[in-house]
């Protein structure tokens, strides 16, 4: 297998300490990446719990708002429900504040739907019928779960987002940067004893020659 | 901090949600000029709520939108004619792929 190295490394002692420092801190940054993703993932899953069915419980409410819009409408007319729709008063009060998962800002809604009565919706009754009312109230708990739906998927984006490149750089930290060092590392040990053989072998000789130079001389 | 919702939908989904209690309705007439109306929206408000079928045609500029920062976030609502069938479920794909198996049916 041909090793990966980083290329144009001197093999000197000081390189070696060098990179044996760097490989210290990737190996640590490896294992607090390593645990940044599995915490991330953990929420998640928690996450995940909340977000089965939510979208059902909005299709299914909004097709039932939707059908008392349609029979307000066929009764009273388009105009008419249009303008008792411009009277109601504003009924949703939404607070987003903002919660970091390991550093992930997602949003956090504290919405506040208030339950009204037919009397505090703000439009006549002389002129609408009763389907009108129908048709605000589960507008009004549609709304609700819209929030809550959109908090949810949100949340799941974003996190999935960090959670992708955590991952990524958790895998080319352990596949690629990490063994890259180990082998440069293990290329200049070798390189080093080489030198320091060769190194040996030229004292031997040396010493030799000397050695004959004395027995001739 | 308080926080202000709008909706962005054709005109009969608008009236629905103003009588829910939603003040700041923007009936969608032709979809040019959404583009433009969610751009601007999308700096007022912090939550949008639209259409799948305006999502659909503008695609590219929600992913943008939502992509930059956590605000504002743009929920896509079926419309009266009931939701798109769609082959698959955004959310449900980002799952898949950040986990790596099916988890949510």
């Amino acid at each position: 297998m041909a090793q990966e190295m980083i290329e144009g490394i001197n093999p000197t002692r000081m390189e070696l300490l060098k990179l044996k420092q760097r490989e210290k801190l990737a190996v640590k940054g490896h294992s607090l990446l390593k645990e940044k993703r599995n915490a991330l993932i953990m929420e998640f899953f928690n996450i995940l719990e909340r977000v089965k069915g939510s979208r059902e419980n909005v299709n299914l409410k909004l097709e039932e708002a939707y059908q008392d819009l349609t029979a307000a409408q066929v009764s009273m007319g388009d105009l008419a429900v249009r303008k008792a729709a411009m009277s109601v008063t504003e009924s949703v009060n939404v607070d987003i504040d903002a919660r970091s998962v390991m550093g992930v800002v997602v949003p956090v809604i504290d919405s506040e739907t208030k339950k009204r009565t037919i009397t505090e919706r703000g439009y006549g009754f002389m002129d609408t019928s009763v389907k009108v009312d129908e048709a605000a109230k589960k507008f009004e708990e549609s709304i609700q779960l819209i929030i809550e739906l959109g908090e949810i998927e949100k949340t799941i984006m974003l996190l999935a987002g960090e959670i992708e490149s955590t991952k990524r750089r958790v895998n080319a930290l352990e596949h690629i940067i990490i063994p890259r060092i180990e082998n440069t590392v293990k290329y200049i040990e070798m390189r080093l004893e080489e030198m320091e053989r060769e190194n040996f072998v030229r004292l031997k000789m040396i010493k030799k020659t000397i050695e004959t130079e004395e027995v001739n001389g | 901090m308080s926080s202000k919702i709008a909706v962005m939908a054709d005109p009969d989904t608008v009236t629905g949600f103003m009588l829910g209690g939603i003040k700041e309705g923007f009936p969608v007439k032709n979809m040019e000029e959404a583009g433009e109306t969610l751009k601007k929206l999308a700096k007022e408000y912090s939550i949008i709520i639209t259409t799948e079928k305006i999502g659909d045609n503008f695609r590219e500029t929600i992913d943008k939108i939502s992509s930059e920062s956590a605000l504002p976030m743009i929920i896509e609502i079926p419309d009266k004619k009931g939701s798109i069938d769609r082959e698959s479920d955004p959310i449900r794909d980002l799952i898949k792929r950040v986990i790596g198996v099916e988890m949510v049916e």
